[in-house]
């Protein structure tokens, strides 16, 4: 090293040396050579500057020359002392000088002021003698000597300088090969040593890789240096990979058991089960934090390698070492536990570990659980960081596990409740379309039902109509029997009387010897004659009536003028009028029609009857026709309801003998006078009245008379128009459907319950139980409160009322039915009626084997019974039943 | 004019009415389900009622998901085969059952008994747990049948709602029931279970009453309230399938809203109930 840097140092100093001749050879030469030009120059522009004026005059030529004669003593003074160090030159140049300075005084100096002086021939003289010429001549060659000289110095130099480069050259090639040498030598002895020891490492690195990481290698150096520190250091970062290795690894494997596990328990089972032989513990138990009202505890979940009794079931927060773990949220890591404390079995025998390990399982800064594990050797360092890494992901799984059984949970119980929604909604709508269907068959069984009853009905009322008309007949028939022999009695009575005149009258005349005068004989044949005339319009009445009811009668209906009826009416009964002195007027009402149809001659024929009766029986006064438009209410009196057409009223007044009210009915009957002594003081056939009635009948009308005795009688006569359809017309009833009420859609849906668990059912409900027998209430109460149902009890029927007046939120009443003071009938029955609880559910508990006492229990109103003695499971099924709210059904 | 738009109580258009009778046909021609003798307002009301919960515009959608995809067949079958039942529904019949039928059933060596449309089997458990107080159950065999397979499945489990139990006490007790009705079901908190009921004797199956016939010879048979939804052809045709599968002297028991009004004639009944309806066929 010393060498290399000694010989740097001598190379540097040659080069510097080399430098510094090369320097001065190219400057101290060059200037040298420079300033002799220059003076060289100098003495030509002189010469030049000299001549060129001499021979012009022209002053311009003097410029050079003076300019070279100022310069080249300067230049001179520089070479000179440039020279200075090479005294042979010096001389030269010395030589030179009074050369110049003798030209320059005599030729130059003198030629130019010569000339100046204009003196020719002088100059000619000094040009011509040549001497100036010789002095120059004499300069160029000194300086030609000069110049050579010094360009041989100039290449001595440069050939010393040649050499000692060369020199130079050679010195560093041998260094280099010096250095080299050395360098390579040194470097091989190094990079074996370390090659050598970075090959073991990296061979070992290599195993450890081609072995799958195994990390238990380790590298083993023999050497002293820093790659056995590298060695060191690599098989440290190995120990700490190793351990970061299995921790990652035991967090993989155990992060794998989470997947797939829905339920916390099986979570932990599998935690330990899994992590147990990691921290090569013999004994591990969980505990789960789990919330009670107010209370926190941590409540056992799973253990490993441990028998159920073994460990304590639950902790408070701050109970014990887990409650205090859990509490103060670290790890207790308990050694040198004593023997006692526990007891490790194997089959072969039992031992104690010694060593303790309480960790709480923290997520999101709450303890979800705390574990312990028991070893029989001590924790290391790697089992406490792998619980600390452990300690978030166990308590993230337990969060997410219970938020998923959570989930799922309210997810069944969505799709319970989604199922039941779905099931009540299919089953509404059955309902509803089974009601439906059952209305529409219902409908139609009453449609036909309806169909067949109005048939029935009309068969009925057929039947009802043909009875009645046989008993009509047969009451006819009678009435004909009687009517005839009636009529009969009556023609012949009838017919008789005049007959009976015209017999014994025409006997007298035709024994007449002539003992009768001609007024008597005048007298007997007017009688007679009378008497036919009565005989004959009898017997046109009798045929009349005859055809009447033979109904031979033909109704003509025609168009009646109302307006020529009162004429016609004067002009027949005025002379009737006139002749007995009675007052006959025929009055038409303003409101009228001037037409109705009707038969014409059967209407003039009733008037004429009922005309010719009133001036019959009147005697003085009057005898009034009326022509007016029925009243309705009469009209429907007397004609039925719905008349449309116009109906006439004709009423014949006289003041007349009257007819008793008794007598009024009879008088329309055939042969039917008020009594048979008129017939005698007022002749007629008696027949007129019901020829009448018959008439009007026939023209659809009616007849009513109105008569006090003595004062005067009216016969009203209605006659209706029959230009239209005689039958009235049926109303088109708008056949109005019976709007079947459709069946109550339920739309609302009964409320659903949580029914996701059994104890929903019984939790918090009330039950009396009303039985006498102590041992009986013991055994239910205790059965009872075991599903949390709170029981009271009422030792008999009259207390159990009492207790439901004051308290009436009872769920359920369980009755016994043998009991003092009030049995279990009877209260029931009181329950029912008196205090109107008629939804409560009752379950009377009957003594087996009593017969009847079933269809007692139902009648006194018990919702169920159950059989002594019953096993617990039915009573419970039987519970549910009447516990669970229902669905509205129908 | 959109279809939601009308109301249930609309009646249909002639679009719907084709509509309605192209799926029908489709059903029946595709999957042998025969719906097209039943009633059709109740048939429309349902297919109208499928139709919306399934979110399609029309009918004729509704009949392209069901030929192309049997999730929906399933739910319009269900739809349209659903029936209401309880146990001892009409309690009256099953007391005018045992007090009168039973005591002539009594001598006969056998007794078979056909619940002709069973649906989810109430009223098959209620004879179940009627032929047992009675002491026949040894001999009788009940056969139970239903075209809906899903309500089958539903009687075979034997369980019913809570909800619906107290109900089903009262009609049991009203009915005549012998002993407590709790012993016959242990419960849990959604159903009560009636334990296995003549087990042996008890049968489900599935059984058309439109396109399917006779299986056997029967003693008695129940239809009650299935051939309200049949349109009159239909229940004719039911009522002689009925008849046909009666043992001389058996009975039958319908609905308490049907009738033998519109029974075919030439059906030979005796009315020996008529208001419990039901009808002994002549010897």
């Amino acid at each position: 090293m010393i060498c290399l840097v000694l010989a740097l140092l001598i190379v540097m100093n040659r080069m510097t040396a080399l430098q510094k001749e090369v320097d001065f050879v190219s400057q101290h030469d060059l200037e040298v050579h420079d300033l002799a030009n220059q003076i060289q120059k100098n003495m030509l522009d002189m010469e030049t500057g000299m001549r060129g004026y001499v021979i012009t005059g022209d002053e311009q030529y003097l410029e050079p020359y003076n300019q070279a004669n100022r310069s080249w003593l300067d230049n001179y003074n520089k070479l000179h002392s440039l020279l200075a160090k090479n005294g042979s030159q010096q001389r030269t140049l010395e030589e030179m000088k009074p050369l110049i300075i003798n030209w320059v005084s005599n030729y130059g100096e003198a030629a130019i002021q010569q000339k100046k002086a204009g003196n020719i021939a002088a100059l000619n003289k000094q040009f011509n003698n040549h001497k100036e010429e010789k002095v120059m001549e004499q300069l160029r060659t000194q300086f030609t000597s000069f110049l050579t000289k010094e360009k041989k110095l100039t290449n001595e130099r440069i050939n010393e300088l040649r050499q000692n480069n060369t020199n130079l050259k050679i010195t560093l090639y041998a260094l280099v090969v010096v250095v080299t040498v050395i360098t390579l030598a040194t470097a091989f002895f190094l990079s074996h040593s370390i090659v050598n020891t970075i090959r073991e490492v990296v061979k070992t690195i290599h195993s450890i890789t081609e072995s799958k990481v195994d990390l238990t290698t380790r590298i083993h150096v023999k050497t002293k240096d820093e790659t056995r520190e590298l060695a060191e250091a690599m098989n440290s970062l190995l120990s700490s990979l190793e351990k970061q290795s299995w921790i990652q690894k035991s967090v993989t494997e155990i992060s794998l058991i989470y997947q797939g596990i829905t339920d916390v328990t099986e979570l932990s089972r599998a935690f330990l089960t899994k992590l147990a032989p990691m921290l090569e513990a013999v004994y591990g138990v969980v505990y789960l934090r789990k919330d009670q009202d107010d209370d926190t505890v941590y409540v056992k979940a799973a253990g490993y390698a441990l028998a159920d009794d073994q460990t304590a079931a639950s902790f408070r927060l701050g109970e014990g070492v887990i409650g205090q773990a859990a509490a103060d949220k670290r790890i207790f890591l308990i050694d040198q536990l004593p023997e006692e404390h526990f007891k490790m079995t194997t089959g072969l025998g039992a031992s104690s570990p010694r060593n303790l390990l309480v960790a709480p399982i923290l997520y999101d800064g709450r303890v979800e659980a705390v574990v312990e594990f028991a070893a029989l050797q001590p924790f290391q360092s790697q089992h406490l960081t792998l619980l600390d890494v452990l300690q978030d992901k166990f308590g993230s799984a337990i969060t997410s596990v219970l938020g998923r059984m959570e989930v799922e949970r309210l997810l069944g119980e969505s799709q319970v409740l989604t199922e039941e929604l779905q099931t009540q909604s299919e089953e509404l709508q059955a309902q509803s379309e089974e009601l439906q269907m059952q209305q529409d068959q219902l409908q139609t069984t009453n449609e036909f039902l309806a169909m067949e009853k109005q048939s029935a009905e009309q068969r009925a009322v057929e039947l009802k109509k043909a009875k009645d008309e046989l008993e009509e007949y047969s009451r006819k028939l009678q009435e004909s029997s009687q009517y005839k022999s009636d009529f009969l009695a009556n023609m012949s009575h009838e017919l008789r009387t005049p007959l009976n005149s015209i017999i014994i009258l025409s006997q007298m005349l035709m024994e007449n010897d002539g003992e009768m005068d001609m007024d008597e004989v005048k007298e007997s044949a007017r009688v007679v004659h009378t008497a036919g005339g009565d005989l004959l319009r009898m017997i046109d009445d009798i045929l009349d009536l005859s055809k009447i009811e033979a109904g031979k009668i033909e109704i003509l209906t025609d168009e009646v003028n109302v307006t020529e009826l009162p004429q016609m009416l004067q002009n027949m009964f005025d002379p009737v009028a006139a002749k007995k002195n009675l007052a006959f007027e025929v009055v038409t009402a303003p409101d009228v029609p001037d037409v109705i149809a009707t038969d014409g001659q059967r209407l003039q024929q009733i008037l004429k009857n009922l005309l010719s009766n009133a001036f019959k029986f009147t005697e003085k006064g009057s005898v009034t026709v009326r022509i007016e438009l029925a009243e309705p209410e009469k009209t429907a009196e007397y004609l039925g309801t719905n008349r449309r057409e116009p109906v006439l009223a004709i009423s014949v007044t006289d003041t007349g003998i009257g007819i008793p009210h008794d007598k009024q009915e009879i008088i329309f009957d055939a042969f039917q006078q008020v009594d048979g002594t008129t017939n005698r003081q007022y002749g007629g056939t008696g027949l007129g009245l019901s020829i009448c009635r018959e008439f009007t009948h026939l023209l659809g009308g009616a007849l009513t008379v109105e008569s006090e005795p003595g004062e005067g009688s009216t016969f009203t006569l209605y006659i209706p128009s029959r230009l239209e359809s005689e039958k009235p017309e049926l109303l088109a009833r708008e056949e109005v459907a019976v709007s079947l009420s459709e069946p109550v859609e339920q739309e609302e849906v009964p409320p659903l319950e949580d029914t996701s668990s059994d104890e929903q059912i019984f939790k918090g409900k009330k039950v009396l139980l009303v039985e006498d027998d102590g041992r009986n209430v013991f055994a239910l109460v205790t059965a009872l409160e075991k599903k949390g149902v709170a029981v009271q009890v009422a030792e008999n029927g009259k207390v159990a009322v009492d207790m439901l007046q004051e308290q009436g939120d009872f769920d359920l009443v369980f009755m016994d039915i043998m009991m003092p003071v009030m049995g279990g009938y009877e209260a029931m029955k009181l329950i029912r009626e008196e205090l109107g609880m008629h939804e409560l559910p009752i379950i009377a508990l009957t003594a087996k084997g009593m017969k009847g006492e079933r269809d007692k229990c139902m009648d006194a109103g018990a919702s169920d019974y159950i059989m002594k003695p019953f096993n617990i499971n039915q009573l419970f099924s039987l519970m549910r039943v009447w516990l669970t709210e229902q669905v509205e059904s129908e | 004019m959109s279809f939601e738009e009308e109301t249930e109580t609309t009646p249909l258009n002639e679009l719907e009415q084709i509509e309605i009778n192209l799926l029908l046909e489709g059903l029946y021609q595709k999957y042998g389900y025969d719906f097209r003798s039943y009633v059709r307002t109740s048939l429309s009301r349902r297919i109208i009622h499928r139709m919306r919960a399934e979110r399609l515009p029309t009918i004729t959608a509704l009949l392209e998901k069901i030929l192309h995809d049997p999730a929906y067949l399933e739910r319009l079958l269900n739809d349209l085969s659903i029936r209401m039942t309880e146990m001892y529904r009409d309690p009256s019949f099953f007391a005018a059952f045992r007090n009168e039928v039973v005591p002539l059933l009594r001598d006969l060596p056998e007794i078979r008994i056909w619940h002709a449309g069973c649906a989810t089997g109430e009223e098959v458990y209620s004879m179940a747990i009627l032929i047992q107080e009675e002491g026949l159950a040894e001999k009788t065999k009940i056969y139970a049948t239903d075209i809906n397979e899903k309500a089958l499945r539903s009687a075979r489990k034997g369980a019913f709602p809570l909800e619906k139990m107290q109900q089903y006490t009262k009609n049991y007790l009203r009915a005549g029931g012998k002993k407590a009705f709790s012993e016959y079901y242990t419960t849990d908190h959604q159903f009560a279970y009636f334990h296995p009921i003549m087990e042996d004797n008890l049968t489900f199956a599935q059984h058309n009453l439109v396109t399917d016939g006779s299986f056997n010879e029967f003693h008695v048979i129940l239809c009650r309230n299935v051939m309200i939804y049949f349109n009159n052809d239909l229940q004719q045709k039911v009522h002689r399938l009925l008849y046909n599968s009666l043992a001389d002297g058996g009975f039958v028991g319908l609905g308490s809203k049907e009738s033998i009004l519109f029974m075919p004639p030439g059906l030979d009944y005796e009315e020996f109930n008529a208001t419990e309806r039901i009808y002994q066929k002549r010897k």
